[in-house]
């Protein structure tokens, strides 16, 4: 192979990499590593200034090879192959090097070590580069078209979204009615809307759209297909039941939540007159004067604030979560009872009040309209018994905003405030592959910089499903995924990494192996001058190179990584530090 | 210019939508206030509860928003008004503000900021430590390119005649720069040390520390780097550049002349100049008088000048200023001053003994005085010149020396620190008299006074009346007449323009005569004045002429263009935390029986100096020192940059203007801005950060590493007292995220939350806020009723402890934290007229159907993204953007793209 020409960036990253990293020292044990011409260190390599010095140095000195050695290749990548690109560089002769989550960071008790560390993986990551060929995207056309799973007000807004720009959509609702839980009530907080007029006016306008259609009491039962364009299955649960093929160039997940179901006993929970908060909902939604409970005119409503959330870890399955809508929803409740006319007493017994932002305007309202708070201790939660000679429900609690006071307060309800848990959609999950986070709701690539999208190309979650969320928000986001959808889908086609694996045909001899050990079914058997011989579908790879190893007649490779590559990576890695 | 969409706003929001928007193939127009994009989020240590570096996640987006294909980035922009039309477009009015620095030739590189004498508050760091005036706003900005910041032109430089950057040698001089601060003064004279004594200083008048303690002796320290530099150089030590050819005469050597002739050479013209009196330097030499200018001063300043190799011929009258053509000079300047003495014409004017001022003046000068020993003096005049004069006539030992004013002692022409000091040295000064004669045989014996009832009439031009019948006898052996000067041009009358009163006309703008290649600048052209305006004059004259000789037009806009003047009460506005600081003394000597003619005002000491310039109140900001014009090795600061406006039409608009943190010292019983080691949460992330100002935690009040840290949250939010009832949504989460950082850090310290309740709402919060408390974070629920500094700046905190049964306690910290909330915004109403886009009742742009269109706004096509409509966190207000944009595309593929 000529000698090559490459270019190693070696970060500080502030000193998040340089406090414990000896950079100039890894500079100098690498700057003569076969193929290195340029060898520098940077404050910031991701820096607009740094990059493009990068940009200038390629041009310059006819850099074929780059090497940054910074942090994590999940954030940078694809900055450095940007600047790769400006600069004519094929972006896939970059290579990343983590020194810092697997070096700095990991290491902040040992400099030297950390430095040694830090000296053998850009090393190999220069080996890496130098067998790096160039490589291009596999461009695939999209399908201008989303499948949004789950009707609620989320999915029905995402849908309206799509095409409100030009996309169509097809929609999936599992039950025979759209509209989910908001379909179901009344006036919600803060502006009072109505949720049930607020599907019926999603509704009237996506009747409207030719290019939206809707399925209810259906269920997505299969995908196939890759990243703009999925073949979706979608079974009608109609009698006989029906599945409808759909093509799609992505999938927007909107499956919603469910309520906490509090346990048998849980703060009286079975008890007559304890009640959780969506059942509270339904019966202040539905009384039309002061609130009647069978029969009896209510005067005094305990709220306990936190069911089924912010539990503790001993529990099992524990919900460590905040669910977020719950203290804002519950004070909206108790304004909307105060507006009913009859004088109610309400007790709020709670941990930490949070009405968050301009939610604080309903708990201060609340406040003024006679409600009581009482702030219990995480260790000692309010007690709920049924006053044997009254009948009436009472609830005990030590209140903290009273020097710890043990008060007992008589109750004609005891409303639950019950948090979101995670609907159960085992079967959506397996056939989306859709990532589970610790607190069992659908987990984002990150937080802040992706918000929506998932490890799964193409396929994004928004509104309840990632997490409590209240129904505005879960708009919000919901209309985020639609704005990420059409940043793929408006182009009219996508770019996918060519980093997949490659099948020498003379090489292979078919047994199979490879497909049985391919997770997504990439792996697909051919008639090559009269051998059955193993491809790739290019689309549908994603590069896991699991059919590699297994390959008894090394026939398979992956571009980008090849078996030459990560020996010579591991030769690098091993190289005495001198 | 159109474009599909406007985002007003980078900062996480913005980029957020003007990235997917991009994505979707809009083409966006987004505006920047700052001189990098990336608004708060890029200046935090790390974020919750991820706890990535906030500069790791930043900085991709702010890279890929300004390399994006489809998106353009206007930095240092603002947007002045946006109209909405009856199509649905919108039509935007964008202001570029300057930055003096050509962004095609930065090269990021900070030789300015290195070089850049002027330190102000780094609004980046919180206000913790300081920048420059030249800056670039943060190491990773995005671009990354120089800014000079310019509030307008200091007072002082603005009103010196002689166009010296006054405010520029005086931050030179802070910075222990003489020998840099004397060579920009001579970027505008050569006259260093004339003007540095003899100069009447209007710039002290202007100064801004005028109106507190008193103005910076300006005039004395441009004295001091002139006698600094002439103490270390004997001789001048100027690069004499090539020559261009070119030759000019300039007929007169004062201080027009002689900067004209400075400037003229710096440029390559080979220059002479012409000069009647034996002496060159016109009155510097000929009427100052050496206690207020000794003779070896102006000798230092014409070095400078002859250095560069102009010549001066003395005692060579020209009167034919066509014969200097046929000599070989290409152009001429006539600066010939006002040599002649205006007359009384009074009867006994012309007996012996009656002298004109400059004849006395001159003599005095050239070492020839008349013998003034024991004699009885009579000054006519209330002009400066009467004052050198009767001044004059004391150091030569006149028994008495009386000086008759026109003008009442208020209206008396003169400085009033020079009548002052007159009548210290025993100067009599008589007012509202004018001469009716002098009297005498052959000899004046005496003046007959008349009484002046009134000096100038209702159009207050000059026309004394008198009452005849009221008069005064003053007896006397001699009469200096000091009532003004006039030009000498009577030669020149037929070959240039000559007015009535003997002054040349020229084109003001141009200062040529009607001859084309004969210029005239000074005091022959505008009259008696003082030497600066004289210098700025000159100064002038070389430009155009400099222009003329190349072929240029001569556009007077060109010469010297200067910003507006700064407004001094936004300068005390923004200084308000000034100290005071008292002006250095001027102990001039003054004697009642002054001998001799030693200078009179003591140089300024290097310890006084330096006092003096600590008090500059930075005025304009950017100081004008031209250190990074010298030091900039890619050439490219501009000071004559201009704002530019632009105009676009746009599809939609999103205003993702963020928000401001609440200003903690509305807090008064926190102390916040008085004690030194109370901090807000803003300035802690800072600390935090990794281009921290200080490289670890400390505290500001005397670098001491805290041991005892405690938060109080809410500051300014959920809060009557202050107007805000909402909460802030980020304080509780960045106050823990801060806990968990800061027991990173200093493992030893003790950190303690002082909460109402702990927001921790969004994903994975509460399980952070649990992290925090099990790595030894101690949250008290209670408020803070007030803190105490105490003399080792530890801080005593009065608290209530809720959960341990109500206890009013007290508490002692090291470094307090403020957790300081969040504010709206004003600017997002401004950017329509009249009140068009609506603000919430807590003037946050109003979502009207939050519901259904979160992001939507009052005005059809207009969407807020971020916290422009309300405090959020991070993941919230990129949803929020997703969001805006989703409608923003929508809204524009329903109108139709701007073509």
């Amino acid at each position: 192979m000529s000698e090559r020409r490459i270019g190693v960036y070696i970060c500080h990253c502030g000193g998040n990499i340089s406090d414990y990293v000896d950079v100039e020292k890894v500079r100098a044990a690498v700057g003569d590593e076969p193929g290195v011409v340029v060898a520098k260190t940077a404050m910031f390599t991701c820096s607009d200034a740094t990059q493009q010095e990068m940009v200038q140095d390629i041009q310059e000195q006819n850099l074929d090879g780059l090497v940054v050695a910074s942090c994590s290749p999940k954030l940078h990548t694809f900055t450095f192959r940007g600047a790769a690109k400006r600069a004519d560089l094929n972006p896939y002769q970059y290579t990343q090097v983590n020194i810092r989550e697997q070096c700095s960071w990991t290491h902040t008790d040992d400099k030297a070590g950390a430095t040694g560390k830090a000296i053998r993986l850009v090393r190999a990551g220069i080996a890496h580069t130098r067998l790096s060929t160039p490589l291009e995207p596999i461009v695939v056309e999209t399908v201008p078209k989303a499948l949004v799973i789950g009707g609620g007000i989320a999915g029905l807004r995402a849908a309206l979204g799509l095409s409100d720009i030009g996309l169509a959509a097809v929609l999936v609702e599992k039950e025979p009615e759209i509209g989910g839980w908001v379909a179901g009530f009344e006036g919600m907080y803060p502006h009072a809307k109505g949720g049930r007029q607020l599907i019926a006016s999603l509704w009237g306008e996506i009747q409207k759209r030719p290019d939206v259609t809707v399925f209810t009491n259906a269920e997505v039962i299969g995908k196939s297909g890759s990243f703009g364009n999925y073949q979706a299955t979608i079974r009608v649960n109609s009698r006989p039941a029906e599945t409808i093929p759909v093509e799609v160039g992505s999938i927007i997940v909107a499956t919603g939540f469910d309520s906490y179901q509090p346990e048998a006993d849980e703060y009286g929970y079975g008890m007559d007159g304890v009640v959780t908060l969506p059942e509270f909902k339904k019966m202040i939604d539905s009384s039309t004067g002061p609130l009647v409970y069978k029969g009896k005119p209510v005067k005094d409503i305990a709220y306990i604030y936190c069911v089924g959330s912010r539990q503790k870890p001993d529990l099992p399955n524990a919900n460590r979560y905040c669910s977020r809508y719950c203290c804002n929803a519950a004070v909206h409740a108790s304004l909307t009872v105060a507006a009913k006319g009859a004088k109610v007493h309400q007790y709020h017994l709670y941990r930490d009040m949070r009405t968050y932002g301009k939610y604080e305007l309903l708990y201060k309202e609340s406040r003024e309209e006679g409600s009581l708070f009482l702030k219990f201790a995480d260790d000692a939660p309010p007690a709920v018994t049924r006053d044997e000679n009254s009948g009436k429900l009472s609830v005990t609690v030590a209140d903290q905003l009273t020097v710890g006071t043990e008060l007992t307060i008589p109750a004609d309800l005891v409303v639950l405030v019950t948090g979101m848990v995670p609907r159960s959609n085992e079967e959506l999950v397996k056939t989306l592959k859709l990532p589970v986070g610790k607190d069992r709701f659908f987990n984002e690539i990150h937080p802040k910089l992706r918000p929506v999208e998932t490890v799964v190309d193409g396929v994004y979650i928004c509104g309840a499903c990632q997490g409590p969320k209240n129904s505005a928000e879960s708009v919000a986001s919901a209309l985020a995924a639609v704005t990420q959808s059409a940043g793929i889908l408006k182009k009219g086609f996508a770019e996918l990494e060519p980093l997949v694996a490659t099948v020498k045909p003379d090489q292979c001899a078919w047994c199979g192996k490879c497909q049985e050990t391919c997770p997504y079914g990439a792996v697909e058997k051919v008639r090559l001058n009269d051998q059955d011989v193993a491809a790739i579908n290019e689309a549908v790879c994603k590069g896991c190179g699991g059919c590699v190893p297994v390959c008894p007649r090394d026939a398979i490779d992956l571009q980008g990584y090849t078996d030459a590559q990560v020996k010579a990576m591991i030769d690098g890695l091993l190289k005495e530090i001198g | 210019m159109n474009y599909d969409m406007l985002v007003v706003g980078s900062g996480i929001g913005g980029m957020e939508s003007a990235l997917k928007l991009g994505d979707m193939g809009y083409k966006v127009l987004l505006v920047e206030k700052e001189a990098s994009v990336g608004g708060k989020m890029i200046l935090l240590s790390k974020v919750f509860p991820t706890l990535d570096c906030a500069s790791c996640i930043s900085t991709p987006k702010m890279a890929a928003t300004i390399h994006h294909p489809n998106i353009t980035v206007l930095t240092y922009s603002e947007v002045e008004g946006i109209r909405r039309d009856g199509d649905g477009r919108f039509q935007v009015k964008i202001r570029r503000k300057p930055t003096f620095v050509d962004p095609a030739l930065c090269t990021g590189c900070r030789q300015c900021e290195m070089g850049c004498n002027v330190a102000v508050p780094d609004q980046f760091n919180a206000d913790l430590v300081s920048r420059r005036a030249a800056y670039i706003a943060f190491p990773q900005a995005v671009p990354k390119k120089a800014v000079i910041e310019r509030g307008g032109t200091s007072p002082c430089t603005f009103t010196c005649p002689a166009g010296i950057k006054s405010h520029g040698y005086v931050a030179l001089i802070r910075s222990g720069k003489y020998e840099e601060a004397f060579n920009l003064v001579l970027e505008s004279t050569p006259l260093v040390g004339s003007l540095g004594r003899a100069c009447f200083a209007p710039c002290e008048e202007e100064c801004t520390r005028g109106g507190l303690e008193g103005p910076l002796p300006i005039r004395r320290l441009k004295r001091f780097v002139a006698d600094t530099h002439y103490r270390d150089h004997e001789r001048a030590e100027v690069k004499v550049p090539a020559p261009n050819g070119k030759k000019v005469a300039i007929v007169g050597s004062g201080p027009a002349g002689l900067t004209a002739a400075w400037q003229l050479a710096l440029q390559g013209h080979q220059v002479k100049i012409l000069e009647a009196a034996p002496q060159p330097g016109g009155m510097l030499r000929l009427a100052i008088p050496a206690y207020r200018l000794p003779a070896e001063v102006v000798d230092q300043d014409i070095r400078n000048v002859t250095a560069l190799g102009v010549e001066i011929a003395t005692n060579t009258r020209v009167e034919n200023l066509e014969e200097l053509k046929q000599q070989g000079f290409d152009a001429v300047l006539v600066a010939t001053g006002t040599p002649r003495a205006a007359k009384l014409n009074v009867p006994g004017e012309e007996l012996q003994g009656v002298v004109s001022s400059l004849d006395f003046l001159r003599a005095v000068k050239l070492g020839t005085p008349t013998d003034l020993k024991g004699k009885d003096v009579v000054v006519i005049g209330g002009g400066n010149v009467a004052i050198d004069a009767s001044r004059s006539a004391r150091r030569l030992g006149a028994r008495s020396v009386r000086q008759v004013s026109l003008e009442s002692r208020a209206d008396m022409p003169a400085h009033a620190w020079e009548v002052e000091e007159a009548l210290t040295e025993g100067v009599t000064v008589l007012n509202s008299w004018g001469v009716k004669q002098f009297l005498g045989q052959g000899r004046v014996q005496g003046v007959e006074l008349k009484r002046c009832t009134a000096v100038f009439d209702s159009a207050h031009r000059f026309s004394p009346q008198y009452d005849e019948t009221t008069t005064e006898r003053l007896d006397c052996d001699a009469v200096i007449v000091a009532v003004g000067m006039t030009p000498d041009t009577a030669a020149f009358a037929g070959q240039v323009q000559v007015n009535k009163n003997r002054t040349i006309q020229v084109d003001p703008a141009t200062l040529q005569t009607s001859v084309p290649y004969i210029f005239a600048a000074g005091d022959v052209v505008s009259g008696a004045s003082f030497i600066n305006t004289a210098a700025g004059r000159g100064r002038k004259a070389a430009f155009m002429i400099d222009r003329w000789l190349q072929g240029k037009e001569l556009n007077e806009a060109e010469f010297d263009p200067k910003l507006p003047m700064v407004d001094k009460a936004e300068v005390l506005q923004r200084q308000r935390s000034h100290s005071r600081r008292d002006p250095v003394v001027n102990p001039v000597t003054l004697s009642a029986e002054p001998r001799g003619f030693a200078e009179i005002e003591p140089p300024l000491t290097e310890e006084e100096a330096l006092v003096s310039v600590s008090r500059c109140l930075d005025c304009g900001v950017c100081s004008e020192c031209h250190q990074c014009v010298a030091t900039c090795p890619a050439d490219a600061v501009k000071m004559e940059m201009r704002e530019q406006k632009v105009e676009a039409e746009v599809g939609a608009v999103i205003v993702s203007t963020g928000f401001k943190l609440f200003p903690a010292d509305l807090k008064p019983q926190y102390g916040y801005g008085r004690f030194k080691n109370v901090i807000t949460g803003m300035q802690m992330d800072r600390l935090l950060a990794p281009t921290r100002p200080y490289n670890t935690v400390l505290r500001p009040g005397d670098g001491k590493v805290p041991d005892r840290i405690a938060y109080i949250l809410c500051t300014g939010s959920r809060d009557q007292t202050v107007n805000n009832p909402l909460c802030s949504k980020v304080c509780c989460m960045y106050s823990i995220k801060q806990n968990q950082l800061i027991m990173g850090a200093l493992p030893l310290a003790d950190v303690t939350v002082h909460y109402i309740d702990i927001r921790a709402f969004n994903k994975g919060y509460d399980e952070f806020y649990e992290q925090a408390k099990a790595m030894g974070a101690n949250f008290v629920k209670g408020r803070v009723a007030r803190i105490k500094e105490k003399e080792d700046g530890n801080l005593l905190l009065y608290y209530e402890d809720i959960a341990n049964g109500g206890r009013i306690n007290e508490a002692e910290y090291d470094l307090v934290v403020l957790a300081v909330g969040i504010q709206p915004n004003l600017e997002a109403g401004k950017l329509f007229p009249g009140g068009q886009l609506k603000l919430d009742n807590y003037y946050y742009v109003e979502e009207v159907d939050e519901d259904l269109n979160p992001g939507r706004t009052s005005i059809d096509g207009v969407y807020v993204a971020g916290s422009a409509s309300g405090a959020k966190d991070i993941p919230d207000s990129i949803l929020h953007a997703g969001a805006a944009a989703a409608q923003a595309a929508a809204y524009v593929e329903k109108v139709g793209r701007p073509s």
